[in-house]
């Protein structure tokens, strides 16, 4: 809903108003960095990545600063341990690590003396009943979205994620949504890439991932983020030690979509 | 409160022991033309220091010591009256004052007593008639009540084309802003380019930033006082104009003559109208509109009893094709009667109703549903001023408001894939009595003191939870019906003057004030979604301490007024969110406040000439806004967003010749504290900004000039009077940054880059008023 009225007060500011956009200089000073950890594991593979970064400055002309020394590891509740291993641009991973469900796993990133860890525990994958692409017009543009039916799972809090890759280019993240207002329905999540821009002729797979509340937190965080926010800040991890990122331990399926003339 | 009436049974009588027995005049100061009552006119016996004002109904009462007196009867842009009256018993005297607009030749100007701003006991007030501000420039041509009281000291800007301001640091949701006294819940339009008050309709406004009196409470910070037109009760007459946004008229004119009359006034935009040319059914279709209208009537019965009715209301409408709509607007409806039980004892008894409602409407697909929200409150107030004699005067009365809040709820179709949802609405009464004496010891020493007292009632039925730390709910209480909880308040307010001559005085003030209705705004702009809440059992009343001292002083015979007055405010229990916080729609919303402190304290110049040609004002108000959460910025101390260094305002307006006048204002202030991120990293390949320091950054410095011309052609007939103003908002252009956000350049993605949209550049106006 936010959403909506976000989008009719920026269409009516365009409209009224003779805004202009123009690129400036602001003096930002330099936080102390932090350490950033992407651990995203699914059950699409069982070859797992783990990325360590860390916070660089704004002007800086690269978008993050790898690690390359981090001690990473994921245990299960079995008493599994999985090490990963140091594969270059801050990714570290492990060949062998088939998810299990009702299996809780644990992170542990040890970085020099720090320590960060999280917990993680696979979710049941809400299997999608149907999928097409619909198109909608806004101000007469057309814009186009992957549409995805499903039944929603009544009485338990379900959260989803999507990130989508447009011709083979790396996935990104999408959106994510929750079912607060549409528990136990029969529901449509309309997809499109990060910045809204799918095309006819664009051939689209979308991942959709079942997360746990504390992802979709974060995740949702990310995607209100904008200039209308009176106090920004950083998203909630649930890593600990004041780390950025998140741990998530999913259930994921890919779904490819070719953006046709309807 | 059994301490309240000791209080005021003691004042009482004390106050009745030294009202001798002398003759009272009493009556109303009117308008000559239109039988409007004036509020705040002087009533002054030549050569005495007994003088008095009328309130605001226009009634007056004077005692005097000789059966034959001479008096001044004087306000701002009227002729000064002067009368002699032989009185040998209480007697009515009723005045009539000519207004120098209707004068061919220049006459002495009066402003109201011409020192009043030095020896009134009051502090932290300003005072304006819709005559006096009518050449200052305004955006799109609209004359603005709100926008103009944004230009005196201490009254922070809300930006570029918001309604919004901050008195002495406070937040935008902590000033009463009453309608012939209805509360206004929200007074912005189309998202504050304009303001709920259309000027036509409106006579007169009271500001209080400090010292506010005791017959005002419910918001910390400011009290905004506006009293509609009563209609001309002599003839019929009409007022409007045509302007490039919106068009205006008024009608007015008598029910029985000398008696009673009515007042109608509406406006609307039509903006939209363009929309229609649209080839596209769907932008064709779009709404983009708002209409005002106000209206009152009022009917003398006879010397004793006055009946007034008066209402407003307001609506925005916007919407998307047949896609998406979304409307809100307030109404108020005021009943009020005026009874003199004696010439010292004057009654007003209200019954008030006012509230703010919003609907969205979404019909997309198989997703449809509308979205509803209220705020309403019932008011009954009773409001007594004794006028025991020239020095002492008590005010005192009580109020029972009750306020409701329906959260906005989600109603879904059968075949919709939304659910409906409804969040339980809450409501509280608060009833308050007060008592507030204004005292003239001594020629050199005039106060005006009170006390106000209120419980604030949570009232059930609801379920009320618990939470711990995190914000989590730990437990649940449900009530049926009922007082759940009360919270006790009392209020001291005082505000002193000592007057060293007639031409420079030192006041002081203070004032604690309880607020029960807290606004919850997380984005930088007010949305008419924002939600209400009351105290309940988590959220405690907010408080405001404010401390007051200033120097007044006039020179050049009264022509120049000048003063600076330094405040410190401490404000408890404060309202802020946890990240990502959840306003919509969530029952378990109390979990995601934050509670804390704030502080403010600042230095405010003014000066002004309201004589000759030229005439105008500057203020500069030097301050700093801070707030204090446990859980926000590691518990240190941060800037408010209001928190503005420098805020200056010149407003200059010039009698170039009979036909033409000259207005001109310039604005500087620092910009608005906000948070930039102190760094960047990647997630998932999407960048993301890292955050520090709350508030820790400044938006650039704003400044803007503003010109504006009336021309009013030779009055061709007595009646018809027409004239045109011609403005220039932001006269050089400038473009004062709205927003500045961060994002991946377009080309690089591994390089971000600041941007700025600015929002409006020049716009020239022009409208066309008429009244005959």
């Amino acid at each position: 809903m936010t959403r909506s009225i976000y989008l009719l007060i920026s269409v009516f500011v365009a409209f009224v108003s003779v805004s202009c956009e123009e690129i400036i200089e602001v003096n930002l000073n330099e936080g102390d960095p932090k350490y950033v950890i992407e651990a995203d594991l699914t059950t699409l593979s069982s070859d797992q990545f783990i990325r360590v970064t860390q916070t660089v400055p704004f002007s800086a002309d690269i978008p993050s600063k790898s690690i390359e020394h981090a001690l990473v590891s994921v245990s299960d509740s079995r008493g599994q341990v999985f090490n990963f291993t140091y594969q270059g641009e801050g990714y570290y991973s492990f060949k062998n690590l088939k998810l299990q469900e009702n299996v809780v796993y644990d992170l542990s990133v040890r970085i020099d003396n720090e320590l960060f860890e999280a917990t993680s525990r696979l979710e049941d994958f809400v299997a999608v009943d149907s999928l097409g692409v619909i198109e909608e017009r806004i101000f007469n543009e057309p814009y186009y979205f992957v549409l995805l039916k499903f039944n929603d799972p009544i009485d338990i809090p379900n959260y989803y994620r999507y990130s989508t890759s447009v011709n083979g280019s790396t996935f990104k993240f999408s959106s994510v949504f929750n079912d607060k207002f549409n528990d136990g329905l029969f529901v449509s999540h309309e997809i499109t890439n990060s910045d809204n821009s799918l095309a006819i002729g664009d051939s689209v797979i979308v991942r959709r991932q079942c997360i746990s509340k504390d992802v979709y937190d974060y995740w949702n965080e990310v995607q209100f983020a904008n200039p209308g926010n009176a106090a920004p800040s950083n998203p909630k991890s649930n890593i600990s030690n004041g780390a950025f990122g998140y741990f998530s331990v999913t259930a994921a399926k890919e779904y490819g979509v070719r953006i046709e003339m309807l | 409160m059994r301490y309240f009436l000791l209080v005021f049974t003691a004042l009482f009588l004390s106050i009745s022991a030294i009202a001798q027995e002398k003759i009272t005049i009493s009556g109303y100061v009117k308008d000559a033309a239109s039988g409007e009552v004036l509020i705040g006119a002087v009533v002054q016996i030549k050569g005495t220091q007994s003088v008095t004002s009328t309130n605001n109904y226009g009634y007056y009462a004077l005692q005097v010591a000789e059966p034959s007196v001479e008096l001044f009867v004087s306000f701002v842009g009227y002729q000064v009256l002067e009368q002699s009256v032989n009185v040998t018993e209480n007697k009515r005297y009723n005045f009539e004052l000519v207004s120098l607009e209707n004068q061919l030749e220049e006459v002495v100007v009066s402003m109201k007593k011409q020192n009043d701003n030095v020896t009134n006991a009051q502090m932290g007030a300003f005072n304006f008639t819709m005559e006096e501000v009518k050449n200052i420039p305004v955006v799109f041509g609209e004359r603005d009540i709100l926008k103009t009281i944004q230009l005196l000291p201490g009254i922070g800007k809300g930006g570029e084309g918001s309604s919004n301001f901050y008195v002495r640091g406070g937040g935008s949701d902590q000033n009463l802003i009453l309608l012939d006294e209805a509360t206004v819940y929200n007074a912005a339009h189309l998202l504050g380019f304009f303001s709920t008050f259309n000027s036509d309709a409106i006579k007169d406004v009271e500001l209080y930033k400090g010292g506010v009196p005791a017959q005002y409470g419910g918001r910390v910070s400011s009290v905004m006082d506006i009293n509609m037109v009563d209609g001309n009760n002599k003839k019929f007459a009409a007022e409007g104009g045509l302007g490039l946004i919106a068009s205006r008229l008024k009608l007015e004119g008598p029910i029985v003559k000398d008696k009673g009359s009515f007042m109608i006034s509406g406006r609307r935009t039509y903006a939209d109208l363009f929309l229609k040319l649209s080839n596209d059914e769907t932008v064709n279709q779009s709404k983009l509109y708002f209409y005002d209208l106000n209206a009152k009537v009022n009917y003398r019965f006879n010397d004793k009893n006055t009946l007034y009715a008066s209402g407003y209301f307001g609506k925005d409408d916007l919407g998307y094709g047949k896609l998406f709509s979304f409307d809100w607007g307030n109404a108020t409806a005021t009943v009020r009667w005026n009874h003199i039980f004696n010439e010292k004892l004057f009654s007003n008894t209200s019954l008030i109703y006012s509230d703010f409602t919003y609907n969205v409407n979404v019909s997309n697909n198989d997703r449809d549903f509308t979205i509803a929200s209220k705020i309403e409150n019932f008011n009954l107030k009773e409001d007594l001023s004794y006028y025991a004699n020239n020095n002492n005067t008590l005010r005192f009365g009580i109020n029972l408001l009750r306020q409701k809040i329906s959260p906005a709820s989600l109603n879904a179709g059968e075949e919709s894939s939304v659910n409906s949802i409804d969040i339980e609405s809450r409501s509280g009464i608060e009833a308050a009595a007060y008592i507030s004496h204004e005292w003239k010891p001594s020629s050199w020493l005039s106060m005006i003191y009170g006390l106000r007292a209120t419980d604030f009632m949570v009232q059930g039925p609801g379920t009320f939870y618990e939470y711990d730390e995190d914000g989590d709910p730990i437990g649940e209480q449900s009530f049926d019906g009922g007082v759940i909880k009360h919270y006790f308040n009392l209020e001291p307010r005082l505000s002193l003057s000592v007057i060293l001559n007639s031409e420079h005085s030192v006041k002081i003030s203070y004032n604690r004030i309880a607020q029960n209705l807290h606004q919850l705004t997380n984005t930088t702009s007010s949305l008419p979604t924002d939600q209400y809440v009351v105290s309940s059992l988590n959220i405690k009343p907010q408080f405001a301490d404010q401390a007051a001292i200033g120097y007044f002083r006039n020179f050049g015979n009264n022509a120049y007024e000048f003063s600076v007055e330094g405040y410190y405010k401490f404000m408890d229990n404060q309202i802020d969110f946890r990240n990502g916080a959840d306003l919509q729609a969530n029952k378990y919303l109390e979990g995601e406040l934050l509670y804390g402190i704030g502080r403010s304290y600042g230095l405010e110049w003014y000066l002004r000439k309201s004589k000759g040609k030229l005439n105008g004002w500057i203020s500069y108000t030097l301050a700093k806004s801070e707030r204090q959460f446990e859980q926000i910025n590691d518990g240190d101390w941060f800037n408010a967003r209001q928190d503005r260094t420098h805020d200056i305002s010149v407003v200059g307006m010039y009698e170039l010749s009979k036909k033409w006048s000259l207005g001109a204002t310039f604005l500087y202030y620092t910009g608005n504290a906000i948070t930039f991120p102190s760094g960047k990293y990647q997630v998932d390949g999407r960048t993301l900004f890292y955050y520090t320091e709350r508030n820790g950054y400044r938006m650039p410095d704003y400044h803007r000039l503003d010109l504006s011309a009336t021309y009013e052609p030779k009055k061709e007939n007595k009646r018809f009077h027409s004239s045109w103003s011609f403005g220039l908002y932001n006269a050089y252009n400038r473009r004062n940054a709205y927003i500045i956000d961060f994002r991946e350049n377009e080309d690089n993605a591994n390089v971000t880059e600041a941007y700025k949209v600015a929002l409006f550049g020049i716009i020239p106006s022009v409208t066309w008023n008429f009244k005959f």
